[in-house]
């Protein structure tokens, strides 16, 4: 991610404005949160006006008086407890309403990207965005959020007990606690440097590991197990001595923050009996204020480790704003423009195209594809075909250069109805994890059983639905991985067909299909897209010696174009791939 | 995301039992982390009653009564021993405790790892490599999360019948109202948990439920944006995220309830004590001191008996992570190895396979197949898509086994071969050429010991010197994660070499340079076949340019070999054959007559 440099402040007002149910009645919330947690104090008060009036009174313990101020004290705590309820109950109300509010908003923004197919490394990380990051705040805001404020409100009143008692020794807690603060955040920060060198033995056993897990066939194969082990066994004991002695090392500094606690009891008794042999301060009262420490000391502890807590939930939050602050890059227009029915043109007008922060791979390519013409594009892979793909179909927009689609510039058109005039399928044949039918509704939302049956008819892919255990209702598994990588391809096909799209766009759609297949499935395509436009990314050329016009890249340039008769005769890029096409099928 | 609701009941049972099994990996860390813990608790249980005893002895004497102050340094003295007793105990609890949870991960990857390789190809074929992952990474820290908190909460109980203990023996009245009180908090804890279990197991499956329509989405977002779907999957995702808020929303209205009544039950059960106290001290049964020392405890304990009702969270936790590492730790699916060493024999075997049948869930893929291979033969498997052709690659090479029938390698069933001898006589290289992180020189040589002269000549039968010596520093650069600098055909030439430089008796090649230039292609099957240890080979291809310089051919379809010959006797027998093979040709024709 790009280090952000804005304070926690503004990432917070930011989220507030994002989904402003988070901020619903909060105020409120939070009154009543602290009003929950003052009447903690009541008990050290209780046992020093016991101690003071009652045990110590010359005329002996009055229970009436007892039994009073007990009566005060259980129905302040019960008060307590309905007040409590009240504001735990709100907060999670709003929290859940609007960190769910984020969430939808991250999720749709994200899908609005080209960052997915553009950087697909980072999936993952976009991944985390919508749940564990989510999920941190979700819990900071339960747990730790309320905790922090209970605690500091437990600190703020107990210290404001203290005052009332007597100043000089709350001074003296005061300045102990603040000293212990300091410690601990210290300890918390030379331990930080620590945490870096575990996080980094952690990702590097991950990596062994994940790389050892994910090589198991060629482990099976090679018969390397016990090297492979070995190795793993090597990075998870590195891994395992750095966590062990950092937490070792962690362990012995904050334990010396209970001795420091000690230590402050322990000059609270000394001090306390110096001081209150001067002033006559009553032995409720130092009782009282050793009472009252522990009510400070548990509470600090809490707040310092929310702190960390709040840290990361924050840098969470962070993370998914920002994702919102991402640009959009292929926006709906402001001022769009309708398409003319039927078959659509292309127009490529000085295009460019360069990756975010990244070199040009596309460069001045200048075309025209007349209506119903049908195009095949080759080049070599990283030539810049599936670049080009991508521009017309408007998955990216070009980063010099304009591009119309049946004479409207494609930026001024509507996304909704580009893609329903316009379909692209990509090489990878990518299924939902859904019957064969749910995926090809995917294409037409409203299509019924007997329309997806007539598509892949229409493909002459009839046979191949029918041979399926569970015909159309055949479950795709994850990513499609039930069928083979052909079959997906097959499904992709008849998705986008069943559109019925003006103009087709296709990356190396069949590339894992058969030749027989392949050859069977582009005459399909051909007759029943008569009329209409297509261009096919092909890395089989029998698709480019039947097309109206090939169109020829190398290293981001568009190099030749022509008919296939005219180009395999010149001397140049096409002629070369051609030939080796042609020497890999001879059959004779 | 748990794949079934459990009763509390069950969690605690099976609980116990999981905890039981971390403890015996490594009893004497546990050990120690419970002593710690005891010292812990004693330590909290010590300063209460010093503090009793300094208010007896010390503070009420001098503030109240004007006694001299002899015994205040003592009094400061013991307070801070008590409080570095006390540190010592926790320090002993944490770092053993740590050590446990470290250890038992540690140990429990290692497992995972050593089991998984012993299994069959099939079964790791039906899992998702992710899931997999997971399964080693986070389900393993998930599965063991219970050893954290484990002493902590061991020290909790002891803390709580030392609690008691203590107040029993200043008073016998104390005693009994500290056994309601903290039963009465026990159980409302408890019955808090318990009631909610159900439903925060609910809150954890849509968090599962929501997670994977992102994961999906994202995995496919290429997909969902060229078919205009955005909007529709963001429904999708909206519908699930607003569940899962409800869930929430509906597990904490109950949940809140008993945690603010925990919260403030220490509190109530103080003050009850401090009234039943005053009636004592009247009886003169007990001293103020004794009351400083109960109220003084009960305030150290308000925060650990709050947690005492998370044991459950934690176990149940512990259980949904365990219960994905089990699954794969029980998978049975093992390979079984023979005890046969490998011949000493070099150069091509002859292969033969008997009545070979396959199956992939219960979807017959092979059936009743028989094949035989004199030595040194290269042999094409050509078929349709989704015909059986990999299947066929991967029985010859044992990555799969027959369900019925078997294959042999110059008359020994492959099964009867041991672990490590097997790779001596047979290679497998599939389309897909996995590289790991590491140089060229060791992606080729893997666990093995190699000449460089032999690294250079797999290289270059490979046809991967040229590109190879063109790398900053040839067979030792670097590759990265996967291999992900170089292209297809790089990786897959690499792969082959891997292979080659065993010189196996038998190599087989799934679509193995289907990257590669056909031009490069055929070199190198030219030069495979001319080596001076040539080996028998099994290609599995589509281009007939390959299939051309196979010696032999067979033509898989209808899950079985529906012919078995030459190339050029096939193109005139098989019809299929004929138009799989020259469909590329003959529609270069058609469209040559056709303008």
């Amino acid at each position: 991610m790009s280090g952000s440099s804005r304070t926690t402040g503004t990432v917070i007002r930011r989220a507030f404005a994002e989904a402003p149910s988070l901020g619903e009645g909060l105020k409120l919330t939070l009154a009543l949160a602290m009003l929950g947690q003052a009447v903690t104090v009541i008990t050290p008060i209780v046992l020093q006006v016991l101690i003071d009036e009652e045990i110590g009174n010359p005329d002996g313990i009055s229970m009436a008086g007892v039994l009073q101020l007990a009566a005060i004290a259980l129905t302040a705590l019960v008060v307590g407890v309905i007040v409590g309820r009240i504001s735990l109950l709100r907060l999670v109300k709003t929290s859940s309403t609007g960190l769910s509010d984020l969430r939808i908003k991250t999720f749709g923004h994200i899908m609005n990207q080209s960052v997915l197919h553009v950087q697909s490394e980072r999936r993952g990380n976009l991944l985390s965005r919508v749940t564990s990051d989510i999920t941190t705040l979700q819990e900071f805001m339960e747990w730790g959020g309320v905790g922090m404020i209970i605690a500091s409100s437990q600190v703020l009143l107990a210290t404001a007990v203290m005052m009332f008692y007597e100043w000089r020794l709350a001074l003296i807690v005061l300045a102990g606690v603040i000293l212990y603060l300091l410690m601990m955040r210290w300890f918390q920060r030379v331990l930080a440097r620590n945490y870096d060198a575990v996080r980094s033995e952690v990702g590097a056993s991950l990596g062994v590991l994940s790389e050892s897990i994910t090589a198991i066939p060629v482990v099976r194969a090679y018969g390397t197990e016990e090297s492979t082990k070995a190795k793993v066994a090597e990075a998870l004991e590195r891994r395992f001595r750095v966590e062990f002695k950092t937490a070792r090392f962690g362990n012995i500094l904050f334990s010396t923050a209970e001795i420091f606690a000690g230590l402050l009891t322990a000059i609270l008794v000394v001090a306390g009996v110096l001081i209150g042999i001067q002033l006559g301060t009553s032995s409720g009262t130092l009782i009282a204020f050793l009472l009252l420490a522990n009510l400070l000391i548990e509470p600090l502890q809490i707040l310092v480790e929310t702190l960390e807590f709040a840290q990361s939930a924050a840098s969470g939050l962070r993370r998914v704003v920002d994702v919102l602050d991402g640009e959009i890059e292929v926006r709906d227009p402001a001022d769009p423009q309708s398409l003319r029915g039927g078959g659509l043109s292309v127009r490529f007008d000085k295009v460019g195209y360069a990756y975010p922060g990244g070199a040009e791979v596309l460069r001045d390519v200048t075309v025209d594809i007349a209506v119903g013409s049908r195009i095949a594009v080759v080049g070599e892979t990283g030539s810049g075909k599936t670049t080009f793909a991508k521009l017309l179909v408007r998955l990216i927009d070009p980063t010099s250069g304009s591009i119309r689609i049946g004479g409207v510039p494609a930026q001024r058109i509507r996304l909704d109805e580009l893609r329903e005039r316009v379909a692209f399928v990509p090489q990878e044949g990518f299924l939902f994890d859904a019957t064969i039918a749910h995926n090809v509704r995917y294409g037409r939302l409203d299509a019924s059983d007997a329309e997806v049956w007539t598509a892949f008819h229409e493909l002459g892919l009839g046979e191949w639905v029918e041979g399926l255990a569970g015909g159309l209702q055949t479950m795709a598994g994850e990513r499609g991985g039930s069928l083979s990588a052909g079959e997906r391809q097959l499904v992709a096909l008849v998705r986008a067909w069943i559109g019925t799209p003006d103009l087709l766009v296709l990356d190396e759609a069949t590339s894992a299909v058969d030749p027989a297949l392949d050859v069977a499935l582009r005459h399909a395509i051909d007759k029943l897209t008569e009329g209409r436009t297509s261009v096919t990314i092909a890395h089989r050329l029998s698709t480019a010696e039947g097309a109206d016009e090939v169109l020829v890249f190398d290293h981001g340039e568009l190099v030749e174009r022509g008919r296939h008769r005219d180009l395999v005769v010149c001397d140049g890029t096409y002629a070369a791939l051609y030939a080796d096409w042609a020497a890999g099928t001879k059959s004779v | 995301m748990s794949d079934r609701a459990m009763t509390p009941t069950a969690v605690l049972r099976d609980g116990v039992e999981l905890i039981g099994r971390f403890v015996k990996m490594h009893p004497m860390a546990f050990a120690l982390a419970v002593f710690g813990a005891a010292a812990y608790a004693g330590a909290i249980l010590f300063a209460s009653w010093v503090i009793g005893w300094a208010t007896d002895n010390v503070i009420i004497p001098v503030l109240d009564e004007g006694e001299e102050p002899d015994l205040l340094v003592m009094a400061g003295l013991v307070i801070f021993g008590v409080a570095v007793f006390k540190a010592g105990g926790i320090v002993l609890r944490r770092t053993a405790a740590a050590y446990l949870t470290g250890a038992t991960r540690r140990d429990i990857r290692n497992r995972l790892l050593a089991h998984q390789l012993t299994l069959r190809m099939s079964w790791f074929n039906r899992q998702a490599i992710g899931d997999l992952l997971a399964v080693a990474d986070a389900d393993t820290d998930q599965g063991t999360g219970v050893l954290g908190p484990l002493p902590y909460a061991t020290g909790v109980s002891l803390l709580l019948v030392g609690t008691v203990v203590l107040i029993t023996s200043i008073d016998i009245w104390l005693g009994v109202g500290a056994v309601i009180g903290l039963a009465v908090a026990i159980v409302i804890d408890v019955h808090g948990s318990w009631v909610t279990f159900g439903l925060w197991e609910d809150v954890q499956k849509h968090r599962g439920i929501v997670s994977s329509i992102a994961h999906e989405n994202f995995d496919g977002a290429l997909t969902v944006k060229s078919l205009g779907r955005e909007s529709y999957v963001s429904e999708q995702f909206g519908v699930a995220s607003d569940e899962l808020r409800d869930r929430i929303i509906e597990v904490n209205s109950t949940w809140t309830k008993y945690q603010v009544i925990m919260r403030a039950l220490p509190q109530m059960l103080i003050i009850v004590l401090l009234v039943v106290g005053a009636a004592r001290v009247t009886a003169q049964a007990v001293s103020a001191g004794d009351i400083v020392t109960i109220a003084y405890l009960l305030t150290l304990l308000a925060f650990p008996i709050q947690l005492i009702g998370f044991v459950l969270w934690d176990l149940a936790g512990s259980l949904a992570g365990w219960r994905r590492v089990q699954r794969v730790l029980d998978a049975d699916d093992h390979v079984v190895w023979g005890s046969r060493t490998a011949s000493t024999e070099t150069g091509a075997a002859p292969v033969s396979g008997r009545t070979v049948g396959f199956a992939y869930d219960d979807e017959p893929v092979l059936s009743d197949l028989d094949l035989n291979l004199e030595a040194g033969t290269t042999l094409a498997v050509v078929g349709p898509t989704a015909s059986g052709k990999t299947t066929l690659g991967l029985l010859l090479a044992r990555l799969w086994d027959p369900d019925s029938g078997s294959i042999h390698i110059e008359g020994r069933d492959l099964r009867q071969f041991a672990r490590s001898e097997l790779p001596k006589e047979v290679a497998y290289v599939a389309q897909n050429a996995f590289l790991f992180d590491a140089s060229v020189r060791e992606n080729i040589t893997l666990d093995g010991v190699f000449s460089d002269e032999e690294v250079a000549r797999a290289l270059r039968l490979a046809g991967a010197d040229d590109f190879v010596s063109e790398l900053a520093e040839g067979v030792e650069t670097e590759l990265g994660e996967r291999g992900t600098t170089l292209s297809g055909g790089q990786r897959q030439r690499l792969a082959l070499a891997r292979a080659l430089i065993r010189k196996p008796r038998l190599l087989i090649l799934d679509d193995a340079t289907s990257a590669v230039d056909p031009s490069v292609e055929a070199e190198i099957l030219r030069a495979l076949k001319s080596a001076e240890l040539p080996s028998t080979i099994v290609v599995v291809a589509y281009r007939p340019s390959s299939i051309r310089l196979a010696d032999e051919v067979v033509y898989v379809d209808q899950k079985r070999i529906l012919a078995h010959g030459e190339h050029d006797d096939l193109v005139e027998s098989e019809p299929g054959y004929a138009r799989l093979v020259k469909a590329y040709e003959e529609e270069a024709r058609r469209l040559r007559e056709a303008s």
